[in-house]
């Protein structure tokens, strides 16, 4: 059984994502987004211990430390020169901008890194199927060829390797020639077995009538519940943001980074919408604790 | 009940002067089981998919198809797609979903189903064919037999009056295709649904089977219960090889002269050898290879992933020149790894190999070649010739025209040397592959699944090329579940289980040995009065039989 | 037919002009400015497929395809940054039309991200291959498509264009700010990615475009599929 965040509707799932990400691109504010990274770290701990975000991990530190370094170099926008490099000033505000930047582009990674988890290719072709129905067949068609055209190919080249074909020896030239014959190879074969394919699915009607949509998930109570929490903090947010707060103001004069007043609302806000996975697969853990406390 | 039935129907392909079928006339009832056999191009599968309506080929039709007293063009083609359901021959190829659930709702998606009708049906038949465990995998990740199961599921949701089978068990395993056969059975008896199945191998439907229709050359020969199409075809020059074996060895060791029952199962066989006097004839040993290893394969591990359990564990095997070795097993046993071994394509992480008593050197590949399972894959070039000058070029052989010329006539398709692979039948295309792989002039020839999807008269024509090859002396390594092939053939048998090689022995006392995993022959004759033997061959020269009159 | 044919040409020209120079001329709302045209280019072709009946053989053909540009990385394993993908998706463009190379593109993107993942720059990999094999259809009676100095040309610039489009996910983070140094500078880093993309695209169009067009014709022509472009 799929508890916890992996157990909402694709449609939810889809909703979060895309308030996120917006938010984090809206955000301009150093605690936002170091709030945010924080709370995206923790949730890709709960969903695998972090192992896909170490796969990405290297890819974005090289990111984040080449914004973290150009931008003061290339930004020369406002007056607190911390100190010269290459007789080149460096500001106190570039500084900050290169490291909203980078960590926004760390949050959008480190997102998307959980998104590969929570919405699986199942759930994300359940969606597509929703709005264009054609595209959705031809992408689950062309994901069944994948895994069958992935075999096909290694079969041809131990075949060709026994007949003298090398794939990781000799000049680029004739590796990428080699490579090239047996992409060949496989195009001509695939043609002909298509038509197999094609007939299996004529033989069982396909194009006769409009086609219906097998519908593999269902809007829960639950569903809408966290739709409807979803977009009312999102409007409070985007409230908040149209007034200017949770963007950090650089210019004319560097405003301060701690928050004040009313900042503080939006910023817990801002925190739940984006803590919510981790708020309910924290309730999983305590519910069967006490589920196993009570046996 | 009629549901099917054909009027003076004749076809031809357009461009072309043949007629395919000519002057059919036949009628099926609602509930029969009937076997539809003939040589390769007798016509079979032209037959199934002008009943397929909407699969028909393209070309000149003459005379009528009836489904349910109405002519097939009359019915809706919604109608036509539900009640007359189509199993091909690939199991890989007609699977277009990658999940098996995707893959079973395609067909009900097509026809509009609700999402709820759609649970129950899948529900009900996922229940009754045991598919609950198979539901969420990737339809890749399926054996043969399964994705053929699925296909037929797939069909069967549909709710089909009649079932339409082209050669469905040809790409499975002896033991999955006996299963593919009983589940078509159940449904028969079941569900009474009327199935129409083309096929080679009938060792197995002649005993399911209620009609067997015979083809030959574009005509029904015979339509007839099965003990009566044996009687008729036992004398047929190139049809009584597709007889079941029970029948055959019945019948080269009694007159059949229309009063004894012929046997169709293997208890019944047992049940007329019992009667029988059998004295053992004088016996003649088989050609075995001389004793000299030629290659020796000793404590080898591979696995392809590193803490994934191994494919192959500690396997050690020697091949003697001039042998003809098989080597059995079931699928996923790793047979396919172990020839991709010795061919060097995959490196062992542990054990050696040694080739003439000496390890494995760089010009391996000249002394070792290697024929797939589907032999279209062989090819890079669009024609043969180019093919072989491209191996000619890249091995540097010394009169090369020469030896391709020779070689295209010893195998009689010189004509065919400047067609494109795909254009070849399967027989041809396996000879001309094998072409490819003797230009080396190798000494070991590495074989995988030879007899997969070809019927017994190709195989037969197979078996002879091979034995004259070894005759040359050439050393050959085959891979196989084709169990009645390899008794028959080859000279000696290794069993792959689990990784390893449990047994290598003469093929004759290893199939003697085995039970269950042995030939139809050996099954009826192994606890029997009469000497046990393993193919009919081998009853020929062995057995001297009396009659008891 | 043919008059809507030169306005997309035209049209597609423009937009793919605007797309690559806006940046140079005005950075402040560049953001806003390349998506709105990136789905004003793409929107139309995404629908006007959805809305299409395609016989199940035209269906499997454009699947096969993306799904062997998808795939096309397997036997190069030895040699990054080498694969086929843009060559498979030019010649589909070529022999099937402009929709068709359009719909392998962007299935191609699909499939290898629905494989190794989703990321910010999946809809600008679905945009960039999409136009690269549309364009290649709309051409593909032209001297330019027919002519394999003109193919070639084609494949060295639209290696250049793909890494230039692709850039543009992680230039809209961080550009706001920045002056067009820093741009160049960002994408002198990825020129010798986007070398070796043009360069092999060169490569396989010059030695393989001819057998591949060849095919594809000829399975064309035998099933009667995609009659009409």
């Amino acid at each position: 059984m799929v508890r916890g965040i992996q157990s909402f509707h694709p449609f939810v799932l889809l909703v979060y994502y895309v308030l996120i990400i917006i938010g984090l691109m809206l955000y301009q504010h150093p605690l936002f987004l170091l709030g945010a990274l924080f709370l995206i770290g923790t949730f890709n701990y709960i969903l695998d211990k972090g192992r896909e975000l170490k796969k990405w991990s290297f890819m974005i530190g090289m990111m984040i430390t080449f914004i973290i370094l150009l931008t003061p170099i290339f930004n020369r926008r406002g007056d607190q020169i911390l100190f010269h490099f290459f007789e080149q000033p460096i500001m106190l505000e570039a500084v900050i901008q290169g490291i909203m930047i980078a960590s926004t582009l760390a949050g959008i990674l480190a997102i998307f890194v959980t998104f590969n988890i929570v919405l699986t290719p199942d759930k994300l072709l359940y969606l597509f199927s929703k709005v264009l129905p054609q595209w959705a067949l031809l992408t689950m068609l062309s994901m069944r060829f994948v895994p069958l055209l992935i075999r096909k190919v290694k079969e041809m080249m131990s075949i060709q390797q026994v007949k003298g074909l090398s794939f990781n020896q000799g000049s680029v030239h004739k590796r990428a020639k080699n490579g090239m014959q047996i992409m060949q190879m496989l195009l001509t074969n695939a043609l002909e077995d298509s038509i197999q394919a094609a007939d299996s699915m004529s033989a069982r009607g396909y194009g006769l009538q409009k086609r219906s949509n097998y519908n593999a998930f269902k809007m829960k109570s639950k569903d809408w519940l966290t739709l409807g929490s979803l977009m009312g903090s999102s409007i409070i947010l985007l409230f908040g943001w149209a007034k200017g707060y949770g963007v950090l103001q650089l210019g004319p004069v560097l405003e301060t980074i701690m928050l004040s007043g009313s900042e503080y609302i939006y910023f817990m806000t801002w925190l739940f919408l984006i803590g919510f996975p981790i708020l309910t697969e924290g309730k999983e853990v305590i519910h069967w604790k006490y589920y196993q406390w009570k046996m | 009940m009629e549901i099917l039935s054909m009027e003076n129907v004749g076809f031809t392909y357009p461009n072309s002067n043949d007629e395919v079928l000519k002057n059919i006339n036949f009628t099926i009832n609602k509930g029969d089981f009937i076997v539809l056999c003939g040589t390769s191009g007798s016509g079979k599968s032209t037959l199934l998919r002008l009943i397929k309506h909407d699969l028909a080929p393209h070309g000149d039709l003459q005379g009528d198809i009836y489904y349910k007293g109405m002519r097939l063009e009359d019915h809706s083609p919604i109608k036509r797609a539900k009640e007359i359901g189509m199993v091909f021959q690939d199991p890989e190829n007609q699977i277009v979903m990658d999940t098996v659930m995707n893959e079973l709702l395609f067909g009900l998606e097509n026809m509009g189903y609700s999402t709820p009708e759609m649970n129950k049906k899948i529900a009900e038949m996922t229940q009754f064919f045991g598919l609950n465990g198979l539901l969420k995998k990737k339809t890749d990740e399926l054996s043969g037999g399964e994705k053929q199961l699925v296909n037929l599921v797939s069909v069967l949701l549909l709710d089909p009056d009649i079932i339409l089978l082209d050669e469905p068990t040809s790409q499975l395993d002896p033991i999955a295709a006996k299963e593919f056969i009983y589940t078509l059975e159940r449904l028969n008896d079941e569900f009474g649904i009327t199935v129409l199945i083309v096929e080679h191998r009938l060792e197995d439907l002649f005993a399911v089977a209620e009609y067997v229709m015979v083809m030959d050359e574009g005509r029904v020969s015979y339509i007839d219960m099965p003990e009566e199409v044996v009687k008729k075809l036992i004398n047929h020059p190139t049809l009584s090889r597709f007889l079941p074996s029970t029948s055959r060895i019945f019948l080269n060791f009694s007159e059949s002269n229309g009063t004894k029952q012929i046997p169709i199962t293997v208890k019944e066989a047992q049940g007329w050898l019992e009667n029988q006097v059998i004295h053992p004839s004088k016996n003649r040993e088989k050609h075995r290879g001389e004793n000299k290893k030629i290659l020796e394969l000793k404590e080898i591990d591979f696995q392809y992933v590193k803490h994934e359990p191994p494919v192959l564990h500690n396997l050690s095997l020697n091949i003697c020149k001039g042998e003809w070795h098989a080597i059995l097993g079931a699928n996923g046993t790793g047979k396919s790894t172990l020839l991709k071994i010795i061919a060097g394509v995959l490196k062992p992480q542990h054990g050696s190999i040694k080739y003439d008593g000496k390890k494995m050197k760089k010009n391996y590949h000249k002394t070792v070649s290697y024929l797939p399972q589907n032999p279209a894959l062989y090819f890079v070039q669009d024609t043969l010739m180019k093919e072989y000058k491209m191996i000619a070029r890249h091995f540097q052989i010394e009169n090369a025209n020469e030896k391709i010329s020779q070689l295209l006539n010893q195998f009689q398709i010189y004509d065919l040397k400047d067609r494109h692979p795909h254009d070849l039948s399967g027989g041809q295309l396996q000879k001309a592959a094998l072409i490819g792989t003797l230009l080396t002039q190798p000494a070991i020839l590495l074989i995988d699944e030879p007899t997969k999807g070809l019927d017994p008269e190709s195989k037969s024509r197979l078996a002879e090329v091979l034995r004259m090859l070894i005759k040359d002396g050439l050393t050959i390594v085959m891979v196989t579940h084709d169990v009645e092939f390899a008794a028959s053939y080859s000279s000696t048998s290794s069993l792959l289980f689990q990784g390893q090689i449990t047994t290598t022995e003469d093929t004759r006392k290893f199939f003697k040995e085995n039970r269950y995993y042995t030939t139809t022959v050996n099954r009826i004759t192994r606890k029997s009065n009469a000497p046990s033997v393993i193919t009919i061959e081998e009853a020929n020269e062995k057995w001297h039989v009396q009659e008891n009159y | 037919m043919a008059r809507s044919r030169e306005l997309l040409i035209t049209l597609s020209t423009i937009f793919l002009i605007v797309l690559v120079s806006a940046p140079l001329l005005s950075a402040r709302h560049y953001m806003l400015f390349s998506l709105l045209i990136l789905l004003i280019s793409f929107i139309p072709f995404v629908i006007r497929f959805a809305k299409q009946n395609l016989s199940s053989r035209e269906l499997v053909l454009l699947a096969i395809l993306g799904a062997i540009a998808a795939v096309s990385r397997v036997p190069f394993s030895s040699l990054p940054s080498v694969q086929p993908t843009t060559f498979v998706i030019i010649v589909t463009g070529i022999v099937l039309g402009p929709q068709s190379g359009f719909v392998v593109g962007v299935l191609a993107a699909i499939v290898s991200n629905l494989f190794l993942g989703q990321g910010p720059w999946t809809p600008w990999q679905m945009y960039s291959w999409g136009m690269i094999g549309l364009v290649a259809g709309l051409l593909n009676n032209r001297w330019l498509m027919k002519n394999m100095i003109g193919r070639c040309i084609y494949g060295f610039i639209v290696g250049f264009l793909f890494g230039w489009v692709m850039n543009l996910w992680f230039v809209i983070a961080v550009i706001q700010e920045f002056d067009w140094n820093a741009i160049v500078l960002y994408y002198s880093a990825s020129f010798w990615f986007d070398l070796a993309h043009a360069l092999s695209n060169v490569f396989f169009i010059l030695l393989f475009s001819v057998p591949w067009i060849k095919i594809l014709e000829r399975f064309k022509q035998k099933y009667g599929i995609f009659a009409e472009t």
